[in-house]
């Protein structure tokens, strides 16, 4: 756990950093931060550290709530690397932001570190004060910038969604303890099986699936995802799309897998249904927007709807392919939003038309953004593509037994073919634009150029060099049963 | 006044009556015929909440029952009804609401309810388990706030940090 006390404490030195620091150096604050975390990111890897795999899946602690199996880890590895990118991208973000940027950054932090107990989250009573943790920092993250009336919009959108489906995760809850009396995820696979006709139980299994329907932003729960997205400041835009949505899904995974296996067994057509339908309707209502943020909005629906893939599959190889997806997705999408954060810095919204002339402003940006919405499209080489075929393998490998995953496969290249249009728009935009633009180049920090090459870096090598990402993911996956 | 109170705990009767008021009252708290006041839907709010701490008290756990007046009837709701004062609020106006969506939402409730009071009938929930061992003072509370659950219990004060950051940034008139 002292991965988790870092952060926090991590959160807690910023915020008192801020009464110290003189305004100019504040800058640095947010450097350092990222810097911090990406030592924390990088001690992971060393075997002493208390993430190594090594340790197994025994090892829990604190009444069996907290778990740090394979699965923790990774999903760690992935929360604090986003959180690294993130933090950059603020620093970027500051001068719009205006007050109050060193809290922006502590509370960044703060929601990582909220993720961080997600991951490793084996019992309800956990799990929701985590996510409590993370979507209440998210409230304040969303309406940050207090001056535009959009991000505060956004805000009390999301608030009220958000509260609402708390209440219907804690509603299921507490319908789950109350006819099993287990709130421990192992103790609750053992008795699951018993109750699987109990229908009390299936309530609460349905109510708690429609709170974490709502973090991943899978249909019918969706309808916050445009209007936040759009509203809010870019970085947090970013982690929302980026690391809530994961939060989302290591806790679907963990839940189906690791808490009730028994009845996820039975509840194949509900995922199968679920996830066509929200890849319909992220694709077809991405077509005609034109602002860049909404498109990600919409585009991040279809996505948990691939992703949900994986999961339908209920297979290990669906697993460990919604890891890799993720990890891809985690690129990409971090790629797409630093573009936006500096081309769109000083417009007012994210028009599609603010990026014409991109590609003589800032070559960098353009292929940036150009490979970005590739690799969403899922073309080759990049990450999006093997991502997706790795999933889509995983359900066709399914077909024999249940024709409905043969439509879902189907539903999904539907939907592939159809994000084409929308993606190739935004490309259509940097380099074929018709108005008249303003060439004055874009400067790019050197932190900013580093995260920007690195995510096109992780994008490639995902996408040509699948192979190590796949066997971890796989090695991972066997700690959910 | 023993055998009095014995009788009332043993017996059903006080759970109803909570129950029957929580449900009332929260229902008057949004849709009340006879005033759209927000104040008047504050107080319903206020016996709302007291009637959940009688079915709290019914659980035994008076400790609960306890911090629910004393925090949401009293602190809380004493907030909303500044923020309800210093907005000045008017009787709201009548919404027009959409005909349609107005029945789409009592259906879907309505769907909802009849599916989840058949289930109830039929699970009979929580036959076969041990019968609950009600304990809800402070002591046994305290005990497992410090020990099981010491760490959610962390994470919710670090919640309460962000959310008091969180507030201050959003209220304070200019930031620096």
């Amino acid at each position: 756990m002292s991965l988790e006390i870092s952060v926090v404490a991590l959160g807690l030195i910023v915020l008192l950093a801020d009464l110290w620091l003189p305004a100019e150096r504040k800058r640095m604050l947010g450097y350092s931060a990222a810097a911090a975390l990406l030592l924390l990111f990088l001690n992971t890897f060393t075997s002493h550290c208390s993430c190594s795999l090594a340790e197994g899946p025994d090892n829990m602690t604190s009444a069996g709530m907290f778990i740090q199996d394979g699965l923790a880890v990774f999903f760690k590895r992935f929360f604090l690397l986003a959180a690294v990118l993130v933090l950059v991208m603020a620093v970027e973000f500051s001068d719009r932001i205006g007050a109050g940027v060193s809290e922006y950054y502590s509370l960044i932090v703060f929601a990582l570190a909220g993720m961080l107990f997600a991951a490793s989250a084996n019992d309800f009573v956990m799990l929701f004060a985590a996510i409590e943790l993370i979507t209440i920092t998210f409230y304040v993250l969303t309406s940050f910038q207090r001056g535009r009336v959009r991000s505060l919009e956004a805000g009390v959108k999301y608030l009220i969604l958000g509260a609402l489906s708390s209440a219907f995760m804690v509603y299921g809850i507490a319908l789950i303890w109350g006819t099993t009396g287990k709130f421990n995820f192992q103790e609750l696979a053992q008795v699951a099986g018993k109750f699987a006709a109990n229908r009390v139980f299936l309530f609460g299994v349905v109510f708690f699936l429609v709170g974490l329907g709502f973090k991943i932003a899978a249909f019918p729960f969706q309808m916050w995802t445009p209007d936040v997205y759009e509203g809010a400041p870019t970085p947090t835009t970013a982690f929302l799309a980026v690391g809530s949505k994961a939060t989302g899904f290591v806790l679907l995974l963990r839940f189906l897998f690791t808490a009730i296996p028994d009845v996820a067994m039975h509840w194949n057509k509900l995922l199968i249904i679920v996830s066509g339908i929200t890849i319909l309707y992220g694709n077809l209502c991405a077509l005609p927007q034109r602002n860049l943020k909404r498109i990600l909005g919409y585009s991040s629906i279809a996505h948990a709807g691939y992703v949900l893939l994986g999961v339908a599959a209920l297979t290990t190889a669906g697993e460990s392919a919604v890891l890799y997806y993720l990890a891809g997705y985690l690129f990409t999408v971090l790629a797409a939003f630093a573009v936006i954060a500096l081309v769109m810095r000083h417009l007012n919204s994210e028009d599609l038309a603010g990026l014409a002339g991109l590609n003589q402003r800032s070559p960098l940006l353009a292929a940036t953004l150009t490979l970005a919405m590739v690799s969403l499209a899922g073309i080759p080489p990049l990450a999006g593509f093997f991502g997706k075929f790795l999933l889509l393998k995983a359900v066709i490998e399914q077909g024999p037994a249940n024709h409905g995953y043969y439509c879902l496969a189907f539903t999904a290249l539907a939907g592939v073919i159809i994000s084409l249009y929308y993606y190739f728009g935004v490309i259509r935009a940097i380099y074929w634009s018709k108005e008249t633009p303003d060439l004055s180049p874009i400067e790019i920090s050197k932190p900013m150029k580093m995260a920007v090459c690195f995510c096109m870096a992780g994008m490639f090598y995902l996408g040509l060099f699948p192979g190590a990402l796949i066997n971890y993911a796989a090695q991972v996956v066997k700690s959910l049963k | 006044m023993d055998a009095l109170l014995n009788y009332l705990f043993s017996s059903n009767g006080l759970f109803w009556v909570f129950a029957f008021m929580t449900l009332a009252c929260g229902g008057l708290v949004v849709a009340n015929p006879f005033s759209r006041n927000p104040v008047t839907s504050a107080m319903f709010l206020v016996l709302t909440i007291i009637s959940m701490a009688g079915l709290f008290v019914l659980l035994h756990a008076f400790f609960l029952a306890a911090v629910q007046v004393m925090v949401y009837a009293g602190a809380v709701m004493v907030l909303f009804l500044f923020v309800i004062m210093l907005l000045d609020l008017q009787e709201e106006e009548r919404r027009k609401v959409k005909k349609l969506g107005l029945l789409a939402g009592l259906l879907s409730i309505g769907a909802i309810a009849g599916i989840f009071v058949k289930s109830l009938m039929a699970a009979q929930p929580g036959r076969g388990l041990p019968a609950p061992v009600a304990e809800g003072g402070t002591i046994p509370l305290g005990k497992l706030l410090f020990t099981n659950y010491l760490l959610p219990f962390e994470i919710v004060s670090v919640l309460l940090l962000v959310a008091m950051v969180g507030v201050i940034l959003l209220s304070k008139k200019d930031l620096k």
